[in-house]
């Protein structure tokens, strides 16, 4: 029995690993790589996926797949730059991702209580979601002028030396985790994932469970997408496509399961930083950009290939 | 005296822990209905399976006309003449009847030069199939479109299109209607005549008795009994599946007490589950004591009004079940655990709110009172962070036990419990349901096995076609023939 623990251990560490891999060989290849500023923009630029790929991780726990998270990140652009422009920061901020929580809570409902396939109703949830975005900015961006510049500042500014940006999603992995590992929600949240009818039995209220794990998916993809419009200084209807493609292949690189029932949310960060860090040293190795198209696919195959190897173990 | 069509000898099959199939020797005769009963788990599919090529047996043979055979497909077998309908059908939805019943080999014809399908024969050979059934059904619609049965009896068509030595027939009438039912049984008994050897799977023992000339009884692996044509008895049959009553030995437990559970309280089929008390729950596959368990528990159609401890209940889902005190383990282990959680985390699953301080699962006490429980329930090894999957079947089922017993739960429901475990952990799942009446709790157990409910049981409730046939005390009423007589009906 005792060789086996120690087996899964080290598929455990994986995603880790091929992070560490990854940045070494880089910086191997091109002295710019370990450049503060170009670590700086890692970060940043890590920032916004991270939090959509915690938002993921429940999701994906929960033995569900949200496609919809990038319109949502659009959509609560757009609605916290309206807001914002006529009723300030904080109304602009919390009206953002009170409407990503809203998409969340459809989404929840639809696939939790109607029993409709998540694929399907996400996918459903994409389409819609963007739309109404088009029709509420009539396609145009939104609150160039009269955004505050406290936003404005919170895009780009820093506090004891890391940005703003960065600071959200280490906060939240940190309440998160905590949430996830150590209170009875997680459990159930896991316990549903991996075997919901095994879990209704034994007294979890899986519907409602699921149902929020897509309001956190959400409200998650909400957040991001007030972040995104501060660093764009605006809110754009065209922004966060294909952000649900990238944070699903995260999470999934991060170990999670497609199954549900596995995952943790600080490897599907790490997940996050493999896909930015890959696309980072291309850059630097000035690989043409249709090539790095090709890369990032062949990677989201390869983490959806160990999904299913793992799984027939 | 001919060769047998198939022979099976000394065949024995394992799946990692659980003993499927202990050194069976099985044969058929050409022209001849061999009826293989016997319980859930007894071992009939697997023996089936291996007939048909699907699973290859760890010890011992099979034969086809006297010579080894050594399939290593269920095509090996299709091509040798042993065509399985299996209890899933394998027609495709999207499809046509008349494209399904051609599917793999549909007529051809040349249009230009080129191989295309001739769709008029495909269409006609289709509508002559279906009129050996007399199914009088459009070759044209999709499979998607057609009842249950319809499709069921379209599969069989299927099969049979192909020359059969040997059918094999599992369950095929579980879905099927009476008029229905009688058109198979004159399509067996005409490719009998046609000297097709046919095994005939089933837990219906009035279809053995029409149908077959030999049955044999199947029970944990092993075979049973073998009687022929003639020789049928429905009540030894039902013995042998279900396995004899021992004679009862003396009470074991404390007298019962207080009514703790009452279900459809002054009406005939009334449940009263008393404190000290194992009340049993006999019926035979179908017969609905399964049901009623589920039904307590929350998981029927309908919400069920019950009495708890006198006080009335309304019980709509398992949260409102685990909430008055009830727990319920589950006939098939995959409902009791999620297989990649830990020990740990499965035992405490019912009880986080109990080991919640604060929002915060408190893990020392959480811990301290799991391990308490691998320690009473004996559960191996004494890891809780290893993951369940890794467990053997009789210490997945004490999982499962252990769940209900860290919530300090005043009553248990039990269904099949000790289904596909070996002799030492179903010992020890005994001893436990026992203890847990002792102290005071409540346990209503369905199980298929008579001997073990005279074993374990106060009294037992026998259940046929979803009515309460009879009612047994111990010791006086734990009579084998009484008992065979209610749940055969």
């Amino acid at each position: 029995m005792s060789p086996l623990p120690k087996r899964l251990n080290l598929v455990g560490q994986v995603p880790l690993i091929t992070l560490v891999v990854l940045c070494l060989a880089t910086a191997l290849m091109t002295d710019r790589f370990l450049s503060p500023l170009n670590l700086t923009n890692i970060l940043v630029q890590s920032s916004i996926m991270a939090v959509i790929a915690i938002g993921m991780t429940f999701v994906i726990v929960g033995g569900g797949f949200d496609l919809s998270v990038g319109s949502t990140v659009a959509l609560a652009g757009c609605v916290s730059a309206m807001v914002m422009v006529r009723f300030g920061l904080l109304s602009g901020a919390v009206a953002g991702v009170a409407a990503g929580m809203a998409v969340g809570l459809a989404n929840g409902v639809i696939i939790a209580k109607l029993g409709v396939n998540p694929f399907i109703t996400t996918l459903g949830t994409m389409v819609l979601v963007r739309g109404i975005v088009y029709l509420i900015t009539g396609g145009a961006p939104v609150g160039d002028e009269g955004l505050p510049s406290a936003f404005i500042a919170f895009g780009s500014a820093r506090v004891l030396g890391i940005h703003y940006l960065v600071w959200v999603p280490a906060l939240l992995l940190v309440a998160l985790s905590w949430l996830m590992q150590a209170t009875p929600y997680g459990q159930r949240v896991y316990a549903t994932g991996g075997n919901r009818e095994a879990a209704y039995l034994s007294g979890v209220p899986v519907e409602r469970i699921i149902a929020s794990t897509y309001v956190w998916c959400g409200g998650l993809a909400g957040v991001a997408g007030v972040m995104l419009a501060a660093r764009l200084q605006s809110g754009q209807p065209t922004a966060g496509e294909f952000y649900e493609l990238t944070a699903i292949a995260a999470v999934i690189l991060g170990g999670a399961s497609l199954q549900g029932g596995e995952g943790t949310l600080y490897k599907s960060i790490i997940g996050v930083l493999i896909m930015v860090v890959l696309g980072n040293s291309l850059n630097l190795l000035n690989v043409d950009s249709y090539w790095q198209r090709v890369a990032v696919g062949a990677v989201i195959i390869a983490a959806a290939a160990t999904d299913r190897l793992r799984s027939r173990r | 005296m001919t060769k047998p069509a198939v022979s099976a000898r000394a065949v024995s099959k394992h799946f990692g822990a659980t003993r499927a199939l202990a050194n069976v020797d099985f044969e058929l005769f050409p022209g001849e209905v061999h009826a293989l009963i016997g319980e859930n788990g007894a071992g009939k599919s697997t023996l089936v399976r291996i007939l048909g090529g699907v699973h290859r047996p760890d010890q011992g043979e099979v034969l086809l006309d006297g010579r080894l055979s050594r399939f290593s497909s269920p095509r090996d077998a299709i091509a040798a003449g042993i065509v399985t309908i299996p209890q899933e059908l394998r027609l495709v939805p999207a499809l046509s009847i008349a494209e399904n019943l051609a599917l793999g080999d549909p007529p051809m014809r040349r249009l230009f030069g080129v191989r295309v399908i001739d769709r008029m024969r495909m269409r006609a050979m289709a509508r002559d199939q279906l009129a050996q059934f007399d199914l009088s059904l459009d070759p044209d619609i999709r499979v998607d479109q057609l009842s249950y049965a319809e499709r069921q009896l379209v599969a069989i068509a299927k099969a049979l299109r192909r020359r059969c030595k040997i059918l094999i027939l599992d369950e095929p009438t579980a879905a099927l209607e009476m008029r229905e039912i009688e058109r198979l049984f004159a399509l067996i008994d005409r490719m009998k005549t046609e000297g097709t050897g046919i095994v005939y799977v089933s837990h219906r023992l009035d279809e053995v008795v029409r149908l077959a000339d030999r049955c044999t009884v199947l029970r944990d692996g092993q075979i049973v009994a073998v009687s022929r044509r003639g020789d049928f008895k429905v009540g030894d049959l039902i013995a042998a599946m279900t396995g004899g009553v021992a004679a009862p030995p003396a009470v074991t437990a404390s007298p019962p007490g207080a009514v703790v559970l009452e279900t459809l309280a002054g009406r005939p089929d009334t449940i009263r589950l008393r404190t000290n008390e194992v009340l049993g729950l006999a019926g035979l596959l179908g017969s609905g004591a399964g049901a009623i368990l589920r039904r307590i528990f929350g998981l029927g159609d309908e919400p069920i009004e019950l009495r708890r401890n006198g006080k009335p209940e309304r019980i709509a889902s398992p949260l409102d079940a685990i909430r008055i005190g009830i727990g319920l383990v589950p006939d098939e282990r995959r409902l009791g655990l999620i297989f990649n959680l830990s020990i740990r985390d499965n035992i405490l699953l019912p009880s986080l709110d109990v080991v919640a301080r604060r929002g915060r699962i408190d893990r020392t006490h959480g811990n301290r009172l799991v391990e308490q429980m691998m320690e009473l329930l004996d559960i191996r090894p004494r890891r809780p962070e290893l993951q369940v999957s890794l467990l053997s079947g009789g210490n997945q089922q004490k999982v499962i036990v252990a769940k209900w017993l860290t919530r300090a739960i005043g009553i248990l429901l039990l269904d099949e419990p000790t289904q596909g475990i070996d002799v030492a952990a179903k010992a020890q799942i005994h001893t436990l349901i026992r203890n847990f009446a002792e102290r005071g709790g409540g346990v209503l157990v369905r199980s298929s096995d008579l001997a073990e409910l005279t074993l374990i049981c106060n009294g037992i409730i026998a259940v046929h076609q979803a009515r309460i046939t009879d009612r047994l005390r111990r010791p006086a009423d734990f009579d084998e023939q009484r008992l065979h007589a209610a749940i055969g009906g």
